[in-house]
């Protein structure tokens, strides 16, 4: 304590001539210097006693450690601490980043290996090679056409019906005509009824998704190709379908223009 | 029917087909295999298993006009035709 007062007594001096002195408002540091005397004279009230009780201490931030190594230790894990904080917190925000990565990722990774939401069991060629029809079970294939009001083209299928079986490659052809004079392009989209037998229906080629474009006053043969797999006879759920409808609808493709199919795309 | 924009409900997902898509027939070059086929399904009452061979010989068509990526047709699901030919060859 004798040494806190050696070190300090001249600001304590000076504090306590502020507070001893009302008058004192105004006065520059020189002047009070001269002023004040040492020894006990000089200082308030309050003050004293503080320091009496040994209280009062010089405000420092730091705890004090005046041991270099000490200090040197504290620093060290002030360091440490502060390493350990970053890539914790790099974490934190990368987490939160490939979360919401995510989204457009999967998408992505479904569009490229084609499972599309719905991952069925790979329809490779193999399956195709080596599948082998149900024969007792028919099913009769109904066939719908469409256009979209914008879209002038005539679209229809060209056989009403068709009767495969699961397991067997089936062609169905659809027809369109473009009546007007200008070159159109097309872009269509199917559908199939019954929701739970479209996830047995695969189509090995067709003319969906991409852009088609036919001439003034053309009019084509639009195939489909497609086979109904066999494990659609072994489906508790599709003991009662027989009848299965494949409905396609063609859209005018413009610039920018998307396919208003939700799912898709 | 898969417009309908309920909540939770299933919605169809249209899959693109495995082998993508076909190029149109502009010429109509495979114009009289088809017709062969349409004819073969009227008359059979459209039974896709009895006119097989003609949907064989379509396709077949259109892979020798380029209108087809040319694959070998037991991969198409054709393996019990091609089983028969050389037999038939045979006799």
């Amino acid at each position: 304590m004798g040494g806190f007062w050696c070190q300090g007594w001249r600001s304590v001096a000076l504090y306590g001539r502020c507070w001893s002195r009302p008058g004192w408002w105004g006065r520059t540091v020189a002047s009070a210097g001269q002023t004040f005397r040492p020894g006990w004279d000089g200082l308030g009230g309050a003050q004293r006693g503080l320091r009496r009780l040994g209280t009062w201490k010089r405000p420092s931030g730091r705890p004090g450690s005046s041991n270099p190594f000490q200090r040197a230790q504290e620093d060290e894990w002030r360091r440490r601490n502060k390493t350990v904080l970053t890539y914790v917190a790099a974490a934190a925000v990368g987490m939160l980043g490939a979360s919401y990565a995510a989204v457009p990722l999967y998408r992505l990774y479904c569009q490229t290996t084609g499972l599309g939401g719905s991952a069925v069991a790979g329809h490779s060629s193999d399956q195709i090679e080596n599948m082998v029809p149900v024969k007792d079970r028919i099913i009769k294939v109904t066939f719908n056409a469409d256009v979209h009001a914008s879209l002038q083209w005539n679209f229809r299928p060209q056989q009403t019906e068709i009767y495969v079986v699961p397991g067997e490659t089936a062609l169905a052809f659809y027809k369109a005509k473009n009546p007007t004079d200008k070159p159109v392009i097309g872009i269509s989209t199917y559908n199939v009824v019954p929701f739970e037998a479209g996830q047995y229906f695969n189509k090995i080629q067709c003319f969906c998704f991409e852009e088609q474009r036919l001439n003034p006053q053309e009019e084509v043969d639009m195939p489909v190709f497609f086979y109904i797999d066999p494990e659609f006879a072994e489906d508790p759920r599709m003991v009662n379908v027989d009848l299965i409808t494949l409905s396609y609808t063609f859209f005018e493709a413009k610039e920018g223009h998307k396919l208003p199919v939700p799912g898709y795309n | 029917m898969s417009t309908a924009m309920n909540f939770g409900t299933k919605s169809f997902q249209p899959r693109p087909p495995d082998k993508g898509s076909f190029p149109l027939d502009h010429f109509g070059e495979c114009k009289s295999f088809k017709e062969k086929f349409m004819k073969c399904l009227r008359d059979k009452n459209f039974e896709n298993a009895l006119c097989r061979n003609e949907s064989k010989e379509y396709l077949m068509c259109r892979m020798q006009r380029q209108l087809m990526a040319p694959e070998p047709l037991e991969k198409l699901g054709f393996r019990d035709l091609m089983d028969e030919q050389p037999e038939a060859k045979d006799k």
